[in-house]
């Protein structure tokens, strides 16, 4: 039973000091900050929307979005997910979403089928499901809100590669992790519509940037260092184009290689104003989380159409791609002209 | 055995030396385009980042520690160079401000280790969930982008064909290696990582000791907050993540005994260089996507299994 | 006598402080979200921390050896890859089952080879097999998912008995058996004296190679186990599963009170860490804290639970 005094009070002091400065730290920010939910008043419907992970400005955007439909319609909103792209904790937190007692649970499934017996025990409780952004099982949500048909933004990105290189060339994919499917459904359109309308493109190579800015400069430096003659990057997730568009600025290869891809316009910006890339694709996330919120509200109401139009407030009438799928519109195409219209 | 090998082989990082030596020639001959001095300079460029945090942990575990915080110490760090760049311009100011944020996040480690008696594992590992969760919540999610060219200056520019990145990494591995060998802190941290206890009987303060491991990681992090930003020209929420093994893994690989007591910077560059090379080949060997981590992975057990042959001839005792 | 009852006494205790923050954190979190306290939300909890308690229950013993095991994820994400291929591949399902219960044993075999054979230290061994299983994980899945199991399949990872979900009930039986072992065999004996002192061991009989062979194997049939059951409760095999499976075992290890130097650790403390994880987890998203906040809290929680430990522990010295 030595406990040696000198020693013992320091320590004591040590941890819980630690303790406080690191909660000072983050206390100007606001660790008070109210959670997401319990907004509107009124409590009459609940809808909790789950995006693939929270924490970057894509999903940033599309809940600054569904905040202001909420607002409009006057019904709570849970915004939450995991701060990982990790289908397993979606898992969870969608269960723990029926625990909440929501009305209505749309998720951006990081994995189609991985949600999928998670959804349906939230159809068996009576809630109503959907889907956006990214798609889960059919069977296991009543609605999709897609951003943009796969065909739409593969032919997109193709067209606009064809337009700077002539119709012909070796190019390189930078896509996220390999397993996003998303991105392996986008690669798949641009492959078809390379075959289909281009004989003379060819995807040479596929490279993970895995959602890592430095990763994906990396990877494509040592892909063009060694295959010199390729006319241009496709970089098809947020963080894929700005990598390989630094990559291909550091190297001086502007102008010589093309760039194009999916990203958002805050982050893209200063490439398009060096040159480095022409034009990029993406669809609004702030009208998609807007629109999500809209159609889920409209599912408690049980007022979803099965085809035709939707109605979304500002958004106007949104086409009914099918019975269980509304489209928020064609894509768009961010150039130098309109990218200062944008904030995202 | 000839001594002049005898003494090459004794040196902690000669398996990895060796075997980075054979993977280069082997390189050379199978991979075009790796002896392109460009290639050869990017191959080490790539590395900085990882190298120079590297130097740090190592000291951490020649101390007997281990630091596994630095994934999202460096996020931080490269948030507050990233942050002060954008609104005040300039490197100085943000350089300092990386250093200072890996100071404090350094010392908070190493007080929790030192004067809390937490073990090192557990306190990074906190530290590790701790730092990111303080990204997310101070930043809400944003990212930096549109850096300035002045405070990407030390990730963009080159002296004289060589680039900077490359000069500060080359300029920290004899700085650390200088202040291990010849200070009397450098020579502490091997003594307390060898035998804590003898260490302490003969006088050295091994909580001191090892608190300033801690805190160099955190400067070190600093300056490669910096080279990142200014390598990458942006920050994201999730900038770091995963770094953590990938510097435990240059360290061990290159010859540091995770034990602590053995080992040195030269060895822990090596390391990261091997890492770097192994990465570079896999790309431009044409190495499909999905087998490279299976690669690298293979190629890690094979260099750390030298160490084994290693003993073996020296029929040394396993650290 | 006297010496053989103090340390039992003081074990307890510090479970006994595990068992307080459990106890304070319940009713913190009750307060916070009527939902908490339930029965259903507890039993409906239990099935997102089963994988990794399983994995833990390896992990402590091996982290009382003095070892460590940083591959379990990566071997996670092969077994279920493993599993999910052979069977699209047109492997019979029970044999694709099987073959996924031998690729977890061959990948902790395959660490032990390193860590006996050669001499060298478990972390730098499975930092190494973590990238190899992985890579093998993506490299045989080509990155692509398999989700067409057939029906029984869920069985694993859905099933319930009356309220209490299937995998509750094995993880209890998982804990009975370790902590027989643990506790009440020779076996376990020689875990705890390799991690007290492995060369005092070695000398006194006991055989260090073979035990430690065997903890890695079988935490490797633990590993398969929880990667059939998350392989059957997202009814998905693919290569990206159990990423950072490790870092939550390791944290909910020792959370748990087991010594990373080896030497002292229990089962029960380790299922008070896993429990205790899980509920602040379930707990926190429940009362609606945004999960951004609960990355931070898990760490303060992870280093202030072990302060409080070491503190007792150095106390009772």
């Amino acid at each position: 039973m030595s406990m040696k005094r000198g020693s013992v009070p320091l320590r004591w002091i040590a941890v819980p000091v630690v303790g406080l400065m690191l909660f000072a730290a983050c206390g100007e920010s606001g660790v008070g900050q109210a959670p997401e939910s319990a907004q509107g008043g009124g409590g009459e419907s609940r809808i909790c929307m789950m995006p693939k992970l929270v924490g970057i400005p894509y999903f940033n955007a599309s809940q600054k979005g569904a905040e202001e439909a909420a607002e409009e319609l006057g019904v709570d909103l849970t915004y939450d997910g995991p701060t990982e792209a990790k289908a397993a904790l979606q898992v969870q937190m969608i269960e723990q979403f029926i625990q909440q007692g929501c009305q209505a649970i749309t998720v951006a499934a990081n994995d189609p089928n991985a949600l999928a017996p998670a959804m349906k025990k939230a159809m068996d409780a009576d809630i109503r499901t959907g889907a956006w952004d990214a798609d889960v099982a059919p069977d296991a949500r009543e609605v999709f809100v897609n951003q943009a048909t796969f065909q739409a933004i593969g032919y997109a990105l193709v067209d606009i590669m064809a337009e700077q290189t002539g119709g012909k060339g070796e190019f390189l994919v930078v896509t996220g992790s390999l397993t996003a499917p998303n991105q392996n459904a986008w690669l798949k359109e641009m492959k078809e519509r390379m075959a289909d309308k281009y004989p003379d493109m060819h995807v040479a190579s596929l490279e993970p940037g895995e959602e890592d800015l430095q990763l994906g400069i990396d990877v494509t430096t040592d892909y063009l260092r060694a295959n010199p003659d390729t006319a241009g990057v496709f970089g098809i997730t947020s963080v894929a184009l700005p990598g390989a568009a630094e990559a291909v600025e550091q190297l001086g290869l502007d102008g010589k290689v093309a760039v194009t891809g999916l990203s958002t316009p805050n982050d893209n910006k200063q490439y398009i104003d060096a040159g480095v890339i022409e034009k990029f694709v993406l669809w609004n996330p702030i009208d998609l989380g807007y629109l999500a919120v809209h159609v889920a509200n409209a599912q408690i109401e049980g007022k979803m159409p099965e085809s035709g139009t939707f109605e979304a407030g500002r958004l106007g009438k949104v086409k009914m791609l099918a019975p269980d799928e509304v489209l928020l519109g064609p894509p768009v195409i961010f150039t130098e002209q309109n990218i200062n219209d944008y904030n995202f | 055995m000839p001594a002049g090998v005898r003494t090459l082989l004794l040196r902690p990082e000669a398996p990895a030396l060796i075997f980075l030596v054979l993977l280069a020639i082997v390189l050379a001959f199978t991979a075009e385009g790796f002896l392109d001095p460009a290639n050869l300079e990017d191959n080490i460029a790539r590395v900085v980042v990882l190298g120079v945090i590297a130097l740090g942990v190592n000291q951490v575990v020649l101390s007997g520690e281990i630091d596994i915080s630095v994934g999202s110490m460096l996020g931080l760090c490269a948030f507050a160079v990233g942050a002060v760049g954008e609104s005040q311009g300039g490197l100085i100011l943000p350089l300092l401000a990386g250093i200072g944020t890996g100071v404090v996040a350094g010392s908070v480690n190493g007080a929790l280790v030192t004067l809390g008696r937490i073990p090192s594992i557990i306190v990074t590992l906190g530290m590790l969930y701790a730092l990111r969760g303080m990204i997310l919540v101070i930043t809400g999610g944003r990212w930096i982008t549109n850096i300035p060219s002045d405070t990407r200056a030390l990730g963009l520019q080159s002296v004289a064909g060589v680039s900077v990145p490359v000069i500060i990494l080359v300029v920290l591995l004899v700085v650390v290696e200088l202040i291990s060998r010849n200070s009397t802190w450098g020579r502490n941290v091997f003594a307390v990582g060898g035998n804590r206890r003898a260490a302490r009987f003969a006088g050295l303060s091994a909580g001191r000791t090892r608190f300033l491991a801690f805190v160099l990681v955190g400067v070190l992090t600093g300056i490669a907050a910096a080279i990142y930003v200014g390598r990458a020209g942006g920050v994201q929420t999730n900038a770091g993540q995963g770094l953590e093994l990938q510097v435990v893994a240059a360290v061990v690989v290159g010859g540091t005994s995770i034990s602590g007591g053995r080992g040195s910077s030269v060895a822990a560059i090596t390391g990261a260089v091997l890492i770097g090379v192994i990465l570079n080949g896999l790309v431009l060997l044409d190495v499909p996507a999905e087998w490279q981590s299976a690669m690298l992975g293979a190629l890690i057990l094979l260099a750390i299994s030298t160490d084994a042959l290693r003993r073996r001839l020296l029929r040394e005792q396993p650290s | 006598m006297i010496s053989a009852a103090v340390p039992r006494r003081l074990k307890l205790s510090r479970e006994l402080v595990l068992l307080a923050i459990l106890v304070a954190l319940v009713i913190a979190l009750s307060l916070m979200s009527p939902v908490f306290l339930t029965i259903s939300n507890f039993l409906n909890t239990s099935r997102f921390f089963v994988e990794i308690g399983l994995v833990a229950l390896g992990m402590t013993l091996i982290i009382i050896t003095g070892g460590i095991d940083l591959s379990v994820g990566a071997g996670l994400g092969l077994v279920s890859v493993a599993l999910g291929f052979t069977f699209k591949a047109g492997l019979p399902l029970p044999l694709a089952l099987f073959l996924g219960v031998g690729v977890g044993l061959a990948g902790g075999y395959f660490n032990s080879l390193f860590i006996t054979k050669l001499d060298l230290h478990p972390l730098v061994v499975t930092l190494g097999t973590l990238a190899l299983y992985r890579g093998l994980a993506l490299g045989l899945s080509r990155a692509d998912a398999v989700s067409n199991f057939p029906g029984w399949f869920a069985y694993f990872g859905q099933f319930y008995l009356g309220a209490v979900p299937g995998q509750l009930i094995v993880f209890i039986v998982a804990v009975a058996i370790v902590w027989v072992l643990l506790a009440r065999t020779r076996y376990g004996r020689y875990v705890y004296a390799i991690g007290n002192n492995e060369q005092a061991a070695h000398f006194s009989g006991v055989p260090v190679a073979r035990v430690k062979t065997a903890l890695y194997v079988g935490t490797g049939l633990l590993v398969a186990l929880a990667a059939i059951i998350y392989t059957s409760r997202v009814s998905t095999a693919r290569a990206d599963s159990g990423t950072g499976l490790e870092l939550d075992v390791i944290s909910a290890v020792v959370l748990g009170g087991a010594s990373i130097y080896g030497g002292s650790g229990t089962i029960a403390g380790t299922v008070l860490g896993v429990v205790i994880i899980a509920t602040l987890r379930n707990g926190l998203t429940l009362a609606a804290v945004a999960t951004t906040y609960q990355v931070l809290i898990l760490g303060l929680l992870l280093i202030v639970a072990v302060f409080l430990n070491e503190f007792f522990r150095k106390t009772e010295e």
